[in-house]
């Protein structure tokens, strides 16, 4: 079973990289990603990012991730050829006029498709990446309350544990005779039978889950840092190309951009 | 170091006193062995102890809790209490927030303010009491039961109290997993640490106690030294479960040779590269009441889960009922063989018992449903629960629960996964009440279990599995 959004121990590129400097790099790519309406631009970070995943060993993890990425592209494309019908009309999905391919429709979705592909890969490759206690604490000292630290901790860790829950639920519920069959109807009336013991078992964990963390000491209690995640020569090097990249971007067309509409 | 006075409680939500009178001195490295029957109110005492009630819980609370000498309401907040009293629950995967085994036991130690060198050290040598060094960069839902529990009570450790308070701490357990924690917590009693225990297992954990504080309905019937105490016949009845008289001798033993309702062939099972199952062969006969028994790891799931098709063979062949298991549904399988889970809470997700049990009746399209329900919730002794929530149970009604949804699928077979973890006593002897009467009606029955004791006092026969392989396979003479 593949394990979701879950560290793995290598020693990668940015296994050594500081959390705040990973931080910086997904806001970075992020704001270009949001930004930029430029279709090349978006394969050129895509590739990036590719790259990336390549040095930090974890292209691998990455990839599995294509297979929902895909099927998210087919559904975006569908839904801009419904529903922004704009520009030259290339053919018909039904054939005698229904459903025009428009050459806007199919811009806004590839430009729909690639953000969301990059913001993705980013976000999985600084997870799977990082120590969860180095990236609670990094959010911890930008200021960010303790609370919310854990509820994103809390959030990761038990991805795994209610994967396993759901499949003995589920073969719970298939020694039980029970068949929900294939295809829609089978999904929706196969959501009661797993949900509802997972939903309840995860919420009758949250009295104890509550008390532990209170019984640590973990949102009262001032930290003395173990091992202090310093920034290296890398890190910085990172940051000011980073930098670099980021004004320019700015300069170069977002700012025009906004001059020429203004004027 | 705690006193309790005339402590007595009552939940928000009302109903009876949950503690009533109760008054307990633990003194300085003592070791308190608190046993008693599921809803005596241990696991309340535990939460009165590590000032929980008085801090997080609303209800009537009445008599005096003092930790080291101060009452607890005079300590500021739950966090100021957890410098003196560490507390382990009985789920460990709830008390686990990290990712790492490391990573969870620092979250503990980076908040005491200690210097870096004397992190590292104390790191060091809480890893070496609970035996988790190996397991450094393990993640939390890669660990069995007792791994996982080891690292809750190691980062529980890392708080430095010498008060230790642990709540029934080996219920979701195996034999390994149990043994594993007696031994830390024999290590941590030598080092001078003052523990408070609730747990069933009296037999397990009698090398540890000082002292033995038996509770039934929210009071301490008698305490006093283990030995002594024990001997008394109404502790007893209480600490040591009782299976007497319930293999029935009078049930023939059936016939060598009469066809089997499952039989397993040369039964090989890889996961991916790993064997898990390495040439099984064995026939369950009509009427058969069998334990299976042996370490975690041994492939007793493994080999159960083919009986019912949620496991396919690799090699080898398992037939069940006429069927052959390797390619019919499960939805088949299951007119023939009933699964019963470890844990009944995965099954549950009806309003009431009636329509948890009916769920297999209407998936199997049984006739005569009613009729069903209400001859399978009287051998269950759950008619009373019909119209109850099934999560609102006891534990010992919701594993009956859980039996009664699989019986009402009228199987042959029935096949059963360490079905007496977390009850006391009385619980696990009901359960074989009920299990030797389905076997007087015709049933065969498949148990895997960790106790021997059980195994060699209702069962016909044992068998022993030992690295994916049968071990030894005995049938007892009656």
């Amino acid at each position: 079973m593949s394990e979701i959004l879950q560290y793995i121990h290598k020693d990668g590129l940015f296994h050594r990289m500081h959390p705040g400097t990973k931080i910086f790099l997904i806001l970075v790519i992020g704001v270009l990603t949001i930004l930029t309406l430029d279709i090349p631009l978006l394969c050129l970070i895509l590739l990036a990012v590719l790259l990336l995943a390549l040095a930090g060993k974890v292209l691998r993890e990455v990839l599995q991730q294509m297979a929902l990425i895909l099927a998210m592209s087919v559904v975006f494309i569908l839904i801009t050829l419904i529903t922004m019908p704009e520009g030259e009309v290339l053919g018909y999905l039904v054939p005698g006029g229904l459903l025009p391919v428009t050459t806007g429709a199919l811009y806004a979705g590839i430009l729909l498709t690639l953000r969301f592909a990059i913001l993705i890969i980013s976000f999985q490759v600084f997870v799977i990446t990082t120590q969860p206690r180095d990236l609670v604490n990094t959010l911890e000292k930008a200021g960010i309350p303790i609370d919310y630290n854990l509820m994103f901790l809390i959030a990761l860790r038990f991805i795994p544990t209610l994967q396993i829950e759901a499949r003995r639920i589920h073969e719970a519920q298939l020694a039980r005779g029970y068949a929900p069959g294939t295809g829609f109807i089978g999904r929706i009336r196969s959501v009661a039978p797993v949900m509802v013991p997972l939903v309840s078992n995860a919420l009758s964990r949250a009295t104890v889950l509550g008390l532990t963390i209170d019984m640590r000491g973990y949102r009262t209690r001032a930290r003395t840092p173990f091992r202090e995640e310093r920034m290296n020569l890398l890190d910085r090097a990172v940051i000011v190309i980073l930098a670099v990249i980021l004004v320019a971007f700015l300069a170069g067309t977002i700012l025009p951009s906004f001059g020429y509409s203004l004027g | 170091m705690i006193k309790l006075e005339d402590v007595s409680y009552c939940y928000p939500q009302g109903g009876k006193e949950a503690l009533s009178g109760v008054s307990l001195s633990v003194r300085p490295g003592e070791c308190i062995f608190v046993t008693g029957p599921s809803g005596a109110g241990k696991t309340t005492l535990c939460m009165a102890a590590a000032g929980i009630l008085e801090h997080e819980y609303g209800g009537k609370k009445g008599g005096r809790v003092t930790i080291r000498g101060r009452d607890v309401k005079e300590y500021p907040s739950l966090s100021d209490i957890s410098g003196h009293v560490g507390m382990v629950f009985d789920d460990p995967e709830a008390q686990l927030i990290f990712t790492t085994v490391e990573e969870e036991i620092l979250s503990a130690l980076e908040r005491r303010g200690l210097s870096p060198d004397e992190i590292e050290q104390r790191l060091a040598s809480i890893m070496e009491i609970t035996h988790l060094s190996a397991l450094r960069e393990r993640a939390p839902h890669a660990l069995s039961g007792g791994q996982k529990q080891r690292v809750v009570l190691a980062t529980t450790l890392a708080l430095g109290t010498d008060i230790l308070i642990l709540d029934e701490p080996t219920a979701e357990l195996d034999e390994q997993g149990t043994q594993s924690i007696v031994s830390v917590l024999k290590d941590l009693k030598a080092e001078g640490k003052t523990i408070i225990l609730t747990e069933h297992k009296y037999s397990r954990f009698r090398d540890l106690a000082d002292r033995l504080v038996v509770m039934e309905g929210g009071e301490i019937r008698a305490s006093g030294p283990p030995d002594q105490l024990a001997a008394e016949e109404s502790v007893r009845r209480i600490i040591i479960p009782d299976f007497s008289g319930i293999r029935d001798i009078s049930v023939a033993l059936p016939q060598r040779g009469s066809k089997p309702l499952i039989s397993v062939q040369g039964l090989e099972h890889f996961y991916g590269d790993v064997p898990a199952l390495r040439g099984v062969s064995l026939e369950v006969l009509p009427g058969e009441f069998i334990a299976i028994v042996g370490e975690n790891g041994s492939g007793k799931t493994t080999l159960i889960k083919h009986f019912i098709g949620l496991l396919r063979p690799t090699r080898g062949t398992v037939t069940v009922d006429g069927k052959n298991a390797a390619t019919a549904p499960v939805s088949e399988l299951a007119h023939s063989v009933g699964l019963v889970f470890q844990n009944p809470d995965h099954m549950f997700f009806a309003n009431t018992v009636a329509e948890e049990i009916k769920f297999g009746i209407t998936n199997l399209g049984i006739p005569d449903p009613d009729k069903v329900l209400e001859r399978v919730m009287e051998k269950t002794g759950l008619s009373h629960a019909r119209d109850l929530y099934p999560r609102w149970l006891s534990r010992g009604e919701r594993q009956r629960l859980a039996i009664a949804c699989v019986l009402a699928m009228q199987p042959k077979v029935i096949v059963l996964d360490e079905p007496t973890t977390g009850l006391d006593g009385r619980e696990s002897r009901e359960i074989m009440e009920i299990l030797t009467h389905l076997q007087r009606d015709g049933c065969a029955i498949v148990m895997v279990t960790h106790s021997r004791q059980i195994a060699e006092e209702c069962t016909d026969r044992i068998i022993t599995m030992e690295g994916g392989k049968i071990r030894s396979d005995i049938t007892r003479e009656r």
